[in-house]
């Protein structure tokens, strides 16, 4: 009786997972084998309106990986990720480690900005942010050039893409430190205060405390996020796409999500689309898989 | 039990997911019964009038039937129209860009109308509109209007630097110099970096080409001599004449006219309705400014009307419509006399050529005959619209607007445009 309950039980995990992976294969599996068998297609738009699609090989990829073009967006993508992931992890924690230490009243304020912060979605947020930005009527300008007398009149934020990547980390880092600060917040309320105080009594300094007790507490919950980030830092679509029509040179400041639409949706070339999506792919499974692996040996050690 | 609840989560998470796709799912009704048409207008371009027109007119011939009009927006209309007019759940009728035509035409997105052609109004149709819609001697998409460019400006402004309405391009030029020069902060002509369109006349008058056809390839013309004299005048304008943001675009033109800071502007014809809005409009405009708000068509290099871009609109039936019988007769309804006659008093050439004397004889309609009467197209490959799509045309012109050096950008451009047409 009792082995067949265990059995039974045994299975249930299984059978409970069914629906989500079945779901998963059909709304995520089928179109990456769609996308995989694109990519090594000559896939145009006459192609989508049902004309044969002949198979090329590798000729795709060959042309993606020859062109400076694309180099130029990886460099740039993976230089725009490591600044905003660095940036949202340092100020997400930071904001969480004030959550802690302020009162009831503070804390519940600093929720509330950052679930409003959360809530709003991206392509709102970076209008609203190109608005403030704006050349000729921007409250940036304004104030920079009335309040602290600096010379900002009609001053494009866009144009220069070192300027443009500055105001869309400010965008993305904004709306992506609401997540890193609840979730390490969560985390910290997990940390025995006992362990604080007898580390405080011993006379370790704050920074000590941080780096000898806290961080190695969350440690998973720091490798998570951060890969969370990498991940989503590095496919940023929205923002960039939406400053893009606001102003700034296109070809200066695309990134991986955004080149990949404008070859596959505004040039009609799917099948190079295509491959390119797929490199990416591969390329953020080669991150994850490299953390998740250092991850499992520090827990088997 | 922790991995139990995770379990339970996963599950949930699944349900839900599945919920949210079994919504969408349409079976498709059986062709010219009683059916909802689906009409996408781009733009604010249509006036109101036309559209409950349309509506009015289509649901009384057709009872039972209704007609829904839906707005898209310019921006990223070819990538919208490529996954929605090849989906299950295809609009019926679909307006598309003159130059962006071609894409469509050469796919067979297109239901084909070569029968309906006579009944559309045949050879009273615009010509060089029902060029942009035929393909490989087949008519696809009808002309729905044309707007020509046109040059408004404030004409206090004019007269305060002692200046006349300009009969040379050279004159166009030193006049929005001089008046950005008397008015120190404000655009003798508002022109902002992305603003591709109106640097196309440049190249035209001083002998250029935006590409050419020989021998089954394309050539991008922008490094040629006589555009890259054009650009030099693009670049001298862009420059000297105007504070518009280097790396805007150029919707909105109104919004400078009316807070005094724009005195010139080259757009299309209904910009006048955009500066004449209501001031509480949702767009406002400045209704108080119509006896100081001048018109005339650019002027070509050697007097008379400049070559300018003709911009406009071509209508279609999607290949995928459920209803394709009930689309035609929309799109007939869209080419009608009654239909038609609402452009041309609001400022829009109508698709028929007969029905030009519908603009009426004011200075906006002389000018746009004027404009009209010399306007040219873009060059006519199937593949013209993915030059426009990939941004390269917007970039360059922001880089010319920055003070870039025309002749290695124009290299550049020239091998980025042949790379797509031939592609």
């Amino acid at each position: 009786m009792s082995t067949l309950v265990n059995r039974r039980a045994r299975f249930t995990p299984y059978m409970l997972l069914i629906p989500a992976t079945a779901v998963l294969l059909v709304v995520i599996g089928w179109p990456l084998i769609q996308l995989f068998i694109i990519s090594f297609q000559e896939f145009g738009r006459a192609q989508v309106f049902g004309a044969p699609a002949p198979f090329i090989g590798f000729e795709n990829y060959t042309k993606v990986l020859g062109d400076p073009a694309f180099w130029n967006v990886m460099v740039r993508s993976i230089l725009f990720c490591l600044v905003n992931v660095v940036v949202t992890m340092v100020g997400g924690t930071l904001i969480a480690l004030l959550m802690t230490k302020v009162n009831r009243f503070f804390r519940l304020l600093l929720s509330v900005g950052l679930l409003l912060a959360w809530a709003m979605p991206a392509l709102t947020a970076t209008i609203v942010w190109g608005w403030m930005f704006d050349t000729s009527y921007g409250v940036v300008n304004y104030a920079l050039t009335n309040f602290f007398g600096l010379d900002f009149h009609a001053h494009s934020w866009l144009i220069n893409p070192l300027s443009f990547f500055f105001v869309a980390t400010v965008i993305v880092v904004w709306g992506a430190i609401p997540f890193v600060a609840f979730t390490v917040y969560a985390g910290l309320t997990q940390i025995p205060d006992e362990v604080m105080e007898a580390a405080q009594l011993d006379g370790a300094r704050s920074t000590q405390r941080f780096r000898l007790i806290v961080f190695p507490y969350l440690k998973s919950i720091f490798l998570v996020v951060t890969i969370l980030q990498v991940i989503w830092d590095l496919r940023v679509f929205t923002q960039i796409y939406a400053l893009q029509g606001i102003g700034g040179i296109r070809e200066q400041t695309s990134t991986l999500g955004v080149y990949i639409y404008q070859v596959a949706l505004g040039s009609g070339e799917y099948g190079i689309g295509g491959a390119i999506a797929v490199i990416t792919v591969f390329f953020m499974m080669a991150i994850s898989l490299y953390y998740v692996r250092q991850s499992l040996k520090e827990e088997q050690l | 039990m922790r991995k139990l609840s995770f379990v339970a989560l996963a599950a949930a998470a699944a349900i839900t997911l599945a919920g949210c796709a079994g919504g969408g799912t349409k079976t498709p009704a059986a062709d010219d019964g009683p059916a909802d048409i689906r009409v996408w207008l781009v733009g604010t371009d249509t006036p109101q009038d036309a559209r409950d027109y349309l509506k009015t007119t289509f649901e009384k011939e057709n009872p039972g039937s209704t007609l829904t009009i839906e707005e898209q927006s310019w921006t990223g209309l070819v990538d919208k129209l490529t996954t929605s007019l090849s989906g299950s759940d295809s609009p019926d009728v679909v307006e598309v860009g003159n130059t962006q035509a071609a894409a469509f035409t050469s796919s067979g997105a297109f239901l084909d109308l070569t029968d309906q052609y006579k009944a559309l109004g045949g050879d009273d149709l615009l010509p060089g509109f029902v060029e942009a819609g035929s393909y490989d001697g087949k008519f696809y998409a009808a002309p729905l209007y044309s707007g020509s460019r046109l040059v408004f400006y404030k004409k206090d402004a004019l007269a305060a630097s002692g200046l006349t309405v300009p009969t040379t391009l050279a004159q166009y030029i030193s006049n929005a110099e001089k008046l950005a020069a008397d008015n120190p902060g404000k655009s003798g002509l508002w022109w902002p970096g992305q603003d591709w369109y109106n640097a196309l006349p440049f190249i035209w008058e001083n002998g250029g080409e935006i590409a050419t056809f020989k021998d089954g390839t394309w050539a991008s013309q922008f490094s040629s001599a006589g555009s890259i004299k054009g650009l030099e005048q693009v670049q001298e304008l862009m420059t000297k004449a105007s504070t518009a943001p280097k790396d805007g675009n150029e919707t909105n033109p109104q919004v400078g006219f009316c807070e005094g800071t724009t005195l010139q502007l080259s757009a299309p014809s209904w910009v006048k309705w955009s500066i004449l809005a209501a001031a509480d409009a949702e767009t406002p405009g400045c209704p108080d400014q119509e006896s100081n708000l001048g018109v005339y068509a650019l002027p070509g290099a050697d007097g008379g009307a400049g070559q300018v871009f003709a911009g406009g609109s071509n209508i279609a039936v999607s290949a995928k419509s459920a209803h394709p019988g009930l689309a035609v007769k929309a799109l007939k309804i869209i080419l009608s006399d009654g239909f038609q006659t609402i452009y041309g008093k609001n400022g829009l050439v109508p698709a028929k050529v007969s029905l030009a004397s519908t603009l009426g004889t004011d200075e906006v309609a002389k000018a746009i005959s004027s404009a009209a009467g010399n306007a040219r197209l873009t060059p006519a490959s199937p593949k013209w619209a993915d030059v426009e799509a990939s941004g390269a045309l917007t970039d360059f012109f922001v880089q010319i607007a920055q003070g870039g050096d025309i002749p290695s950008l124009a290299k550049a451009l020239d091998a980025k445009i042949d790379g797509i047409l031939n592609g």
